[in-house]
């Protein structure tokens, strides 16, 4: 053996066992590559359980702004949205067009009940949101030195008349909702619960969902967008109970994930995480099938054909993805197929 | 020179995508951004999968015999006391070490170069090392195919060639059982990443009739046609009279 040889036999021998050892450490030890790079989570995400079945962010004031929303407002009869946006103000306090930045909001199917947060930054007026929150029967309390403005019911009779909603029946079981103030320019609003344990983690730390290591690494890599919404597949459809033929009937996902991007159109790339390799093969043959489908059905559709040709499945291992662009044309065609809503007055 | 390239071009590939994001951030395709992994699993199906392994193959697995013979030095090989398909068997399992310390730890480099790109190296460990067996599996069956090429027939690198290149290529697109008779229909199922595809009808038809092997079956198949490749290509070395020209 020649002495280049030599150097060459030993480079490569190196080169595979220093890198099949590292990504062996990191496999069992969790060490994430982006450790080298800090790309920032929401930092919201510290006053969420470590619990938390599913987390999102929405960054309400880039959609809010975006020409997506706009056209969208216009194709949906923008009156009616701006009547029902002016009840939630009068209501709340709040303007989300203009008042909200940020949102980060969690389902903790843990325990018994969906206990929902909902942790949003932006400018509050936080005397008249109190004020408006005690007339419809909410009481304040204090909680480790915040105040806790807790609403027995808080919602059923309340939020069901948004807009053009005409049910008689309340939107969501009777739940104890309460709302503090965290630090100004920071609302917790959500099951009592989970409020109060966001104030716990506020004052004293602890496990979050800033902590959960795997939940992290799932919101990592989705960052890019202005919307996104990890969650725990398996945990949400124990939690729904469906019936057995329908449970059998879906695939065994364990982490799934949406990252989406609003601006002119929709950018999105939603993510599965199977049980094991072969779950993940078969997700993305129905996938394939159906995408293939699509492909066949739009060919005389061409509003449709960016969409469908934005189609890209993707994933490694145990990963399966969908990446789509949803240009503008496609809301277009959606909102002109729409009725539109007819308008309300504000004394309605 | 030609190693270099081969072996070189995917690493250089990784390193401008990995420089390209540190300043413009992920690459974006069809409006989606295109994480780490997913472009790992690109980049192994289409450059190593269709092209590197199958060039190496053709390449250095006709050579093990047809060098031998067009450098007339075969004469030294097979008056040695070693039968003849020992010799053959041999520089096969040479060539297995040198392709296989080749190819690996540039396949490991482009790993850790682009998966960090919005993935983690971790969690993506798994299909690394599926992608080395099945990169090895590769490299093992072609070579051995071409073995058997390089030792039957006079010209072998281009029937290789139009081998690699033309039959692997055109039977994977045929529905029928013709695809059987090639060694990607068997390679192609132990790819750990869905593969690219493209939006023409054709493609579309394609996934709908697409039929892949289930990973057993795809590695006895291999395991049969690496063997059985080199058996004949031992008893093509054992019976054939190679003439030397003048």
């Amino acid at each position: 053996m020649t002495a280049k040889t030599r150097y060459f036999v030993i480079a490569s021998l190196l080169v595979m066992f220093v890198g099949l050892g590292t990504g062996l450490v990191a496999f069992y030890v969790g060490f994430p590559a982006t450790a080298f790079f800090n790309r920032d989570t929401p930092n919201e995400l510290k006053y969420l359980p470590s619990t938390a079945s599913l987390v999102g962010a929405v960054d309400v004031r880039e959609i809010m702004t975006s020409d997506l929303r706009q056209r969208l407002r216009q194709a949906m009869g923008g009156e009616a949205q701006d009547n029902g946006r002016r009840q939630f103000q009068e209501l709340t306090g709040i303007n989300f067009e203009t008042d909200i930045e940020r949102i980060v909001a969690c389902l903790d199917a843990a325990g018994a009940g969906n206990n929902g947060l909902v942790i949003a930054r932006g400018t509050f007026d936080d005397v008249k949101i109190e004020a408006l929150m005690r007339e419809h029967g909410a009481q304040v309390q204090d909680y480790k030195g915040k105040r806790l403005i807790v609403a027995p019911r808080f919602g059923e009779n309340d939020f069901g008349k948004f807009g053009n909603d005409n049910r008689s029946t309340p939107l969501t079981p009777p739940t104890i909702l309460a709302l503090t103030f965290m630090e100004p320019g920071l609302v917790a609003f959500g099951s009592s619960p989970l409020v109060q344990h966001a104030i716990d983690l506020h004052t004293a730390g602890g496990d979050s969902a800033a902590t959960n290591e795997e939940l992290v690494g799932h919101v990592r890599e989705l960052e890019g967008g202005n919307a996104w919404v990890v969650g725990r597949f398996d945990v949400l459809r124990a939690k729904a109970k469906l019936p057995d033929i329908v449970a059998n009937q879906l695939p065994p996902i364990t982490w799934f994930g949406f990252r989406g991007h609003v601006d002119g159109g929709l950018q999105a790339r939603i993510t599965a995480e199977a049980r094991d390799d072969e779950s993940a093969n078969m997700l993305r043959d129905v996938v394939r099938g159906f995408l293939a489908l699509a492909k066949l059905q739009t060919t005389s559709k061409p509003e449709f054909q960016h969409f469908v040709q934005s189609l890209q499945l993707g994933g490694t291992g145990k990963t399966v993805s969908l990446s789509l662009d949803v240009p503008a044309q496609v809301f277009d065609a959606l909102g002109a197929a729409l009725p539109k809503p007819p308008a309300q007055s504000p004394q309605q | 020179m030609f190693l270099a390239l081969l072996v070189g071009a995917p690493m250089a590939i990784a390193l401008a995508v990995r420089i390209v994001t540190i300043t413009t951030g992920l690459p974006v395709v069809n409006g989606a951004g295109l994480s780490g992994p997913t472009l790992f699993g690109i980049l192994i199906w289409l450059l190593f999968v269709r092209f590197i392994v199958p060039v190496l193959g053709v390449f250095y697995g006709t050579a093990l015999i047809a060098d031998e013979v067009d450098d007339k030095t075969i004469t030294y090989l097979f008056t040695r006391p070693v039968p003849r398909a020992a010799v053959l068997v041999g520089k096969y399992f040479s060539y297995l070490a040198c392709v296989g310390l080749l190819v690996l730890p540039s396949v490991i480099v482009v790993y850790f170069l682009v998966v960090p790109i919005g993935g983690q190296i971790g969690q993506a460990f798994p299909s690394l090392v599926a992608d080395l067996g099945m990169l090895a599996v590769g490299l093992a069956a072609y070579g051995a195919v071409f073995a058997l090429v390089g030792a039957q027939l006079k010209r072998p690198l281009i029937i290789g060639l139009v081998f690699a290149f033309g039959w692997e290529s055109t039977v994977l697109l045929i529905p029928g059982y013709l695809k059987r008779l090639s060694v990607a229909y068997y390679l192609q199922a132990l790819v750990p990443h869905a593969m690219p595809q493209d939006s023409s009808a054709i493609s579309a038809l394609l996934q709908v009739f697409q039929e892949l092997p289930s990973v057993p079956t795809s590695l006895i198949c291999l395991t049969a046609i690496t063997i059985g490749a080199l058996w004949l290509a031992g008893r093509a070395v054992e019976t054939r009279e190679y003439v030397l020209e003048q």
